[in-house]
């Protein structure tokens, strides 16, 4: 089934189908959230906040839109909501040096999180704008038009701002990767 | 063609999009355009990198906290559909901010005990042995189960922005199925799209502890000709440490007709494998 006929179903009142939606995008919900604030603890707050409003207002599912473009639209509205609340957040970086288990780290591990990290350090350090943009097509795979109908601007501005974004954090890269040189 | 006019394809070369004619445009601007093909490596590159970023998991507390909420709400509709119609002489619709606005001392009181019912209810049923936990499990490998179907079938599409699609579905799998192993090896040595390439590549990294992906990886590099898969898989197998991979990376130093950049990576590979 559709995540468009699932919801339509949860608009009829089979709201135990909402399972379904969340076990498909909570955890692209949570990176969403967690890419843009850094903060864990935000990101686990905007998915029961996001699937909460849905059901709240699973009458307004007109389908007009693809099921996702509606639920980031709800999705960035709660982060709006959440970051009023939360101002103060984490930097990105600090969430990647957390390591979840105590066994120290093989060494290839440890490289490939080290990569990971400095590359969403350099994500970090993107605008808002342009981290948002880039979480949406490359982390959530959603397609230039789809971005655009969400922020609500044309496709070739979306397009613009994905060439120039993915530049910029190609340079802020380079630029890390250098400063840890020096400091090795 | 001025390479501005050019450099507004990017985007879509990046996501696989671009049309076979803006394609062919591409191409020969590149031949010509040193400028132009070292930008275009250098955000291919980045794009890739963004891509290997690892997918958080939340901790387990997010389901638990939805299922309670699911529960609580199911039952707050049931207690709703139940209750004597009083002084109801048509059928309200139900509004949430209705049921939680806690106005009477009465409502006060039903919406304490329905969530408190509903949190321990919730603990009891999202547990494994509870009836949700049950439900959950079965529903996780349903889940799973579609996600490998969809890949699959999505991998077999005409469309490179669908198998890309494919791709991404594969890369939620958590125990990929030996059909999807294979699947995306051979979109990895034969998609006609470098961008299903890269993306593939990215996937398979995510599976790189099986030993048929890493097999997989190695052999691959022996097959690409594009210089920008060549370098991503390089750098996939020396940040999973395969050190099988030597031998494919001299065979491509060895190679005359090599992309110069990628010769150098090859080389910073194996003296990185060798060490």
């Amino acid at each position: 089934m559709t995540d468009h006929q699932i919801m339509q179903d949860v608009r009829e009142g089979q709201i135990e189908k909402l399972a379904i939606l969340f076990e498909r995008h909570h955890v692209s919900l949570f990176n969403y959230s967690l890419r843009l604030t850094g903060n864990r603890a935000a990101g686990e707050d905007l998915v029961q906040e996001v699937f909460t409003r849905i059901l709240k207002y699973r009458a307004t599912y007109q389908g007009e839109d693809k099921f996702v473009v509606w639920m980031f639209k709800i999705a960035r509205n709660t982060h709006i909501d959440l970051l009023r609340r939360q101002k103060k957040t984490l930097p990105l970086d600090d969430q990647f040096v957390e390591t979840p288990d105590a066994e120290p780290l093989p060494e290839e591990r440890l490289e490939r999180e080290q990569d990971a990290a400095l590359v969403a350090k350099a994500l970090a350090r993107l605008s808002p704008r342009k981290q948002e943009i880039l979480v949406l097509s490359r982390f959530q795979n959603m397609k230039y038009r789809e971005i655009a109908e969400l922020l609500e601007c044309p496709v070739g501005t979306v397009k613009g701002m994905v060439h120039r974004s993915i530049q910029e954090l190609g340079e802020i890269y380079q630029g890390l990767t250098r400063e840890k040189c020096h400091e090795m | 063609m001025k390479c501005d006019d050019l450099k507004i394809h990017w985007p879509d070369f990046l996501t696989g999009d671009l049309s076979p004619k803006a394609k062919n445009a591409v191409d020969a601007h590149l031949v010509e355009c040193a400028p132009c093909a070292a930008e275009l490596h250098q955000i291919t590159e980045m794009w890739t990198k963004l891509g290997v970023l690892p997918m958080e998991k939340p901790s387990p507390a997010v389901r638990d906290r939805f299922y309670t909420m699911l529960e609580a709400y199911k039952q707050g509709l049931e207690a709703q559909e139940a209750a004597p119609a009083l002084g109801r002489s048509r059928r309200r619709s139900f509004s949430l901010r209705g049921w939680f606005s806690l106005e009477r001392p009465a409502f006060k009181f039903a919406a304490a005990a329905a969530l408190l019912l509903a949190g321990v209810a919730g603990g009891v049923l999202v547990g494994p042995a509870g009836p949700f936990g049950s439900k959950l499990a079965r529903l996780e490998g349903e889940v799973e189960d579609m996600r490998q179907t969809t890949a699959l079938s999505l991998l077999e599409r005409a469309s490179s922005s669908d198998r890309i699609l494919g791709v991404s579905y594969s890369e939620q799998i958590r125990t990929p199925g030996a059909s999807t192993i294979e699947a995306l090896l051979r979109t990895l040595d034969s998609d006609p799209s470098v961008n299903v390439r890269l993306a593939a590549a990215d996937a398979l990294f995510l599976f790189a502890k099986d030993p048929r992906v890493k097999d997989g990886l190695v052999v691959s590099l022996g097959r690409q000709q594009a210089p920008v898969i060549q370098v991503a898989l390089i750098d996939l197998l020396l940040e999973i440490r395969e050190r099988k991979a030597v031998e494919a990376l001299k065979a491509l130093i060895a190679d005359e007709k090599i992309n110069p950049d990628v010769r150098k990576k090859a080389e910073a590979g194996v003296k990185s494998l060798t060490s």
